[in-house]
């Protein structure tokens, strides 16, 4: 009972997918890829307090027990065939219960069980306006030409009520929650890298490589991520806003654009 | 003087010091040790498993249409 009155009182639910000021923990997952990357993080960190309290706990008791009043005459102990063993063995244990769930999600992030619906290309900038261009191949006006967009960052002296600074974008890429998206990733000039912490995706876009990651959005909201490669001067003002809409409203907002293209 | 009587309260005077004192045991204190990491172990594995239970029933209740994500926007010419 302790316990849960404990835990009620430092544990909030409170959906963060922006990176708020003194974060420690991650961002809430908005996928199943961060919700396992989440989880393996917790599996492991079990593991690092063991230790930490043990070994901690070995050093304090050892400078307490280190004193010639209590103990006066010290252990003449040369070696220990069996505690040998067993902190050789038990070590070496340790990191096969981390490697098992982590082999497994990463295996599972790699495969694609599932056709994606929608294929979505963002071609990275350097920042000569601050450009992150998206290209939604799947979609063509009129005149055969791809629904593209530019996604310019709102310069910092210009946010509106609401707005967070240096990670808000004029123009968001639009997605239908609990679809299965494939994301084509690759620059036009220098290494970037389009990453959405609650999404769990980071993709590296290298020179001369499309790289290939697939996500599927579980709700509906706005997910904020920056550009995770150095990639010049204006590399801290480079932001990523993914928009996660039912698919109603996913597919007005393409005939929109479509329409507006086209004009 | 050294005599055998002199020798043999000495020692007895030596042990008496030590009488009752016993050395640290190694094991005890890998024992207690381990089991105090144990237990902050088990202390995070219920902040894990409240996470997740917390998540499930957000999820949940997000199918079930009982809870929404999605702010109400202002009708067109509210604000004008």
């Amino acid at each position: 009972m302790i316990l849960r009155s404990l835990e009620c009182r430092f544990l909030t639910i409170a959906l963060c997918d922006a990176a708020e000021p003194w974060q420690l923990g991650s961002q809430d997952a908005a996928t199943p890829m961060m919700q396992g990357i989440i989880d393996l993080h917790h599996d492991i960190f079990f593991f690092l307090i063991l230790i930490l309290v043990f070994v901690s706990r070995m050093l304090v008791r050892a400078l307490w027990h280190f004193n010639e009043q209590t103990n006066p005459i010290p252990q003449r102990i040369v070696h220990g065939t069996t505690i040998e063993i067993i902190r050789t063995i038990f070590p070496s244990v340790i990191p096969l219960f981390i490697a098992i769930p982590s082999f497994a999600l990463l295996y599972s992030m790699d495969g694609v069980l599932v056709d994606p619906a929608i294929t979505i290309k963002a071609i990275g900038h350097q920042w000569r306006a601050s450009t992150q261009p998206y290209e939604y191949s799947d979609y063509n006006s009129s005149d055969e030409q791809s629904l593209t967009f530019d996604s310019y960052t709102i310069p910092e002296d210009d946010p509106e009520l609401g707005q967070s600074r240096l990670l808000e974008v004029d123009n968001r890429v639009v997605v239908p929650a609990k679809t299965h998206l494939r994301m084509i990733v690759t620059p036009a000039d220098v290494p970037h890298s389009w990453a959405v912490p609650s999404s769990g995706v980071k993709c590296d876009a290298v020179p001369g490589r499309s790289n290939l990651t697939s996500i599927s959005v579980q709700r509906e909201g706005v997910y904020y991520g920056q550009c995770s490669e150095i990639c010049g001067t204006n590399h801290a003002f480079t932001p990523i806003v993914v928009e996660a809409v039912t698919l109603k409203d996913y597919a007005d907002w393409v005939s929109n654009q479509l329409i507006l293209q086209t004009n | 003087m050294s005599t055998t009587a002199h020798k043999v309260a000495t020692q007895a005077a030596a042990r008496t010091k030590t009488t009752g004192k016993r050395p640290p045991s190694v094991l005890r204190e890998i024992v207690y040790g381990m089991s105090l990491g144990l237990f902050a172990g088990y202390l995070w594995k219920l902040h894990h498993w409240n996470n997740q239970r917390r998540t499930r029933e957000f999820y949940s209740l997000l199918d079930q249409g009982k809870i929404t994500v999605v702010a109400d926007e202002p009708s067109p010419g509210a604000g004008d």
